[in-house]
């Protein structure tokens, strides 16, 4: 579990031929050893901390996670159904692995942890996300982060 | 994720993704992305194994450090060693088996379902700490309450200010799913998804009135709650047929 093969056929073919944007573009980032980076997560997996909003449908917008929050303070929100919630309910690393990063940062595998962390929700269209994706990584350097984790859901 | 990385990439800030659907992936052709093999929900692998996570972790870093690309996209093959079912794994014991199919006795064994799992939720609470309950933000008992009351037939106002019925409702089933799993997970067994999931879907009273309640709303004439009910609260592979 889970290749696509593992899944129903209906659930695969639907995955597998999703349309996604396709760019002209292909950027690429170089940057300072591991050792010297700051790392922080941005999911798409609609996580939202106790008290803030949920996403509501396909909302385009992120939503802030300090690097403080408390495992039981974090709640997926994400609109689909069709993925697995009870490995996240044992363990918030399974979806959002700040335990792990601040291990390998005090491990010295990673510089630092980031601040502050972001969550988008993944069943939005990406062009909509667009604008606030651009906007968000100018928060991210002002937290002088320089290696983003992203982790889908 | 690889759309969001192109972004952010494209404003200066290096990424690396985790990829669950490598054809996506494929498509999009983010600048970095390590497809890994584990279950949709479960991008590090396994929970409570912070070895294993790590190493996930680490072989996507890593990928910061190549010094050729873009695109690069590279391979994590072990499996999850949680997904395989726990024999060892038994279902909550619940009195009061289905009887009824009426709308009257599933939302009256709903409600009486979550009194009943209350000890084992406690028990959950208590091994692992917290609860990740509470989007809708009610109380459990509210929100079986309020989940029921749809079952029921009725339509009732959303209890929360600032949300609308349906969505209440959306939030209020996804707690119900939420604490019924984690009453069903307590203990010293590590049950796979699909366990219980099974146990959700199949033998649960809170399964049963989801289902119910999901096939009842697809004739309502609010297509917001036609919609959500549809497709945001049975797992498409976990819908009944006919």
């Amino acid at each position: 579990m889970t290749r696509l093969t593992d899944l129903p056929p209906a659930q695969a073919k639907r995955l597998a031929e999703l349309e996604c944007p396709e760019f002209t573009t292909r950027p690429w980032v170089s940057g300072p050893p591991l050792s010297r980076r700051r790392v922080a997560i941005v999911s798409s997996a609609g996580l939202v901390v106790r008290g803030e909003t949920p996403f509501r449908g396909r909302d385009a917008d992120y939503r802030a996670i300090p690097a403080a929050t408390k495992p039981d303070e974090l709640l997926i929100s994400h609109i689909s159904v069709n993925f697995d919630r009870t490995g996240f309910q044992e363990d918030w690393n399974v979806v959002f692995p700040l335990d792990r990063l601040c291990e390998l940062a005090a491990e010295g595998v990673i510089g630092k942890v980031a601040p502050i962390h972001y969550s988008f929700m993944g069943a939005t269209d990406p062009v909509q996300m667009e604008p606030y994706a651009r906007a968000l990584a100018e928060l991210l350097k002002q937290d002088s982060v320089d290696a983003v984790l992203l982790p889908p859901v | 994720m690889s759309a969001l990385g192109h972004y952010l990439e494209e404003e200066g800030i290096a990424t690396v993704a985790i990829s669950l659907i490598r054809p996506q992936t494929e498509k999009t052709k983010p600048p970095r992305a390590l497809w890994v093999p584990f279950e949709l929900g479960r991008p590090f692998g396994p929970p409570s194994d912070p070895a294993f996570q790590k190493r996930v972790i680490r072989a996507a870093l890593r990928l910061l450090e190549r010094e050729t690309g873009p695109v690069v996209i590279d391979d994590f093959l072990d499996d999850d060693p949680r997904a395989k079912p726990d024999p060892a794994w038994r279902p909550p014991l619940l009195s009061g088996a289905a009887v009824s199919r009426s709308a009257e006795s599933l939302a009256a064994r709903l409600e009486a379902e979550i009194v009943q799992l209350q000890a084992a939720h406690r028990l959950w609470v208590a091994q692992r700490g917290g609860t990740t309950v509470g989007l809708s933000g009610l109380a459990i008992g509210e929100c079986a309450g309020y989940v029921g009351d749809w079952v029921r037939g009725n339509a009732p106002p959303s209890p929360r200010e600032g949300f609308s019925a349906p969505l209440t409702l959306r939030f209020a089933v996804d707690d119900v799913k939420a604490y019924c799993l984690k009453a069903a997970a307590a203990g010293a067994a590590k049950p796979s998804s699909r366990q219980l999931g099974d146990w959700l879907w199949n033998k649960s009273a809170a399964g049963a009135a989801i289902h119910a309640l999901r096939e009842a709303l697809q004739t309502s004439e609010d297509e917001r709650l036609r919609l959500i009910a549809g497709n945001f609260m049975v797992p498409a592979a976990r819908v009944r047929a006919g």
